[in-house]
């Protein structure tokens, strides 16, 4: 295993950074909380933040943590779809569908939500789930399932969740396609 | 300036242990007492140290007690601060990048529509080819290498699909085209198959090749059968082998002078497809048939029969060729009601001719 110091790898991969903090900005406004600062992309630990009040409400907790991995995982997955077939199927050069597959493993690579992120749901979740809250009881797995692929960041894991993310979702989205003869 | 009074129980305190609850400053154990009767009246009941009320909560700037400050939920913000907290807004920048991406997947998706064509008749392919239905397949396959010929996947599916169809020509196409064949990993499975199926074809092709050559040599017509049947076990899927190998029995039977035996596969193949060739031997089985035994029946029939594949032949020249030669042969056989080979009528009439 290699070792790239991070800020080389925000740099080179800045727009999956940008995207995941506008869409922490983006939960935050949309359950009305107070905001205290945003940086979308510094070179820096963390490479960019949002800081907004405590958040009481588990919901928008939920969203305001994970919001970011969804919505990343689903740009990844659209872009890296646009440029999948040029790129690995059909090997043509096509600088354009490089682009795109660049973008899209960026923005897939900074899904994970932070450990600061996940630590917030953490705390929360467990109560939550035993008093039957199903949002709570559905972000406990998939939490823990962030924290121990947060710490693979070590290991690439973020960049091999971009890849598995932006090979594995075309193929499916491609197969099930031909299957139903679209 | 550092000490103020509790308004419930008048006593003096440090500012920074006073509380605020609805504008009113209490000491904490009054805040407390104040706070739960707040509650039980309905007010808001939440309170915040009085220090808080004096110093921005976002850039820590002292506020003091100035009308612009702003309270929000239980923070309190300078006159700068307030209207960002409240509602930060997405930067200018954020929001012309963002369009300027959703303007170039517009553009990529638009541009990308032939690559999601190939794409697609890629894995119905591939979808065919796991079914067994490889002649589709291949049509489909086709039609993806027309727009990515260097595809290692494509083009290794549509040599297997033209493979197991008995399509040579067309395997070979889709692997030529493939930067002349080559191919980046010759381990993988995919290529060890077609590889493997490759070889058993072109071996097949090879015995076929040097059957045509002994067939066309008097007295070899065993042997270019054994080696014509040879190529038909080892490449089933190719039809004209096994067509040919029972067409080279005709010519085992013509040699053992078992001209049932050569009528009746004649036949048989006439039925199977009606070619101009199947017809004409047919006819060169009736034109036997009537040298051994005089009867009128089979020399109509054998005329009728080449009648057919000159009918069959129209617009054909090769076929129309092949005709031209064979009907003096026949002739010959039903004038003369004498059975010689190709060879042997070549060599007492038309070599003279060449010689003269």
């Amino acid at each position: 295993m290699f070792f790239i110091p991070g800020p080389v790898i925000a740099a080179l991969t800045f727009p999956g950074v940008i995207i995941h903090e506008a869409g922490h900005l983006f939960f935050c406004r949309l359950f009305k909380l107070q905001v205290f600062d945003v940086c979308f992309f510094r070179f820096g630990n963390p490479a960019g933040y949002v800081v907004h009040q405590e958040i009481h409400d588990f919901r928008a907790q939920f969203f305001v943590s994970m919001g970011p991995f969804f919505a990343n995982t689903l740009l990844c997955a659209i872009f890296c779809t646009t440029a999948f077939l040029p790129v690995w199927e059909l090997k043509v050069f096509d600088p354009l569908a490089y682009f795109f597959y660049w973008l899209g493993l960026s923005i897939g690579m900074h899904a994970f939500p932070s450990t600061v992120d996940l630590s917030h749901l953490w705390a929360q979740a467990p109560g939550l789930a035993r008093k039957g809250n199903v949002l709570a009881i559905v972000s406990l797995p998939v939490a823990a399932l962030l924290v121990v692929l947060n710490y693979g960041r070590v290991i690439w894991a973020d960049l091999g969740y971009g890849l598995a993310v932006g090979v594995f979702a075309p193929i499916a989205i491609f197969r099930a396609l031909a299957l139903i003869g679209v | 300036m550092s000490q103020a009074i509790c308004s419930r129980c008048g006593q003096s305190f440090a500012i920074k242990s006073l509380f605020d609850l609805n504008g009113v400053t209490y000491c904490e154990a009054c805040a407390q007492t104040a706070s739960k009767e707040a509650r039980e009246q309905g007010h808001p009941a939440s309170y915040i140290p009085l220090i808080n009320k004096s110093i921005c909560a976002r850039c820590n700037a002292y506020i003091g007690s100035s009308p612009d400050n702003a309270q929000i939920g239980t923070l309190r913000f300078c006159a700068a601060c307030a209207p960002l907290v409240k509602d930060w807004d997405y930067p200018q920048w954020l929001k012309l990048s963002l369009a300027a991406v959703l303007l170039l997947l517009v553009a990529s998706l638009a541009h990308g529509r032939k690559y999601f064509q190939a794409g697609r008749e890629m894995y119905i392919g591939e979808h065919l080819v796991k079914q067994g239905r490889y002649a589709s397949a291949l049509l489909h396959l086709q039609e993806t290498l027309r727009i990515a010929p260097a595809s290692d996947k494509a083009a290794l599916l549509a040599a297997k699909a033209a493979l197991l169809s008995g399509d040579v020509a067309s395997a070979s196409k889709a692997l030529q085209d493939h930067n002349g064949g080559r191919f980046e990993n010759a381990e993988k499975p995919e290529f060890k198959e077609v590889s493997g199926l490759w070889n058993r074809a072109t071996g097949a092709l090879e015995k076929a090749e040097q059957a045509e050559k002994l067939e066309e040599e008097d007295g070899k017509e065993i042997e270019a059968a054994r080696l014509m049947h040879e190529a038909a076990v080892t490449y089933p899927e190719m039809p004209g082998l096994a067509f040919a190998a029972e067409s080279y029995d005709e010519g085992v039977a013509f040699l053992k002078h078992d001209y049932d035996a050569f009528l009746a596969i004649a036949e048989k193949q006439w039925k199977q497809q009606n070619l101009p060739q199947t017809a004409a031997a047919v006819a060169s089985a009736l034109a036997c048939k009537y040298a051994i035994t005089a009867d009128i029946i089979y020399r109509q029939r054998s005329e009728e029969m080449f009648k057919t594949a000159r009918q069959l032949a129209q617009g054909n020249a090769d076929a129309l060729k092949g005709l031209d030669e064979f009907e003096a042969r026949n002739i010959y056989r039903l004038e003369s009601r004498t059975i010689i080979s190709k060879q042997e009528y070549d060599r007492r009439f038309r070599s003279i001719k060449v010689s003269k």
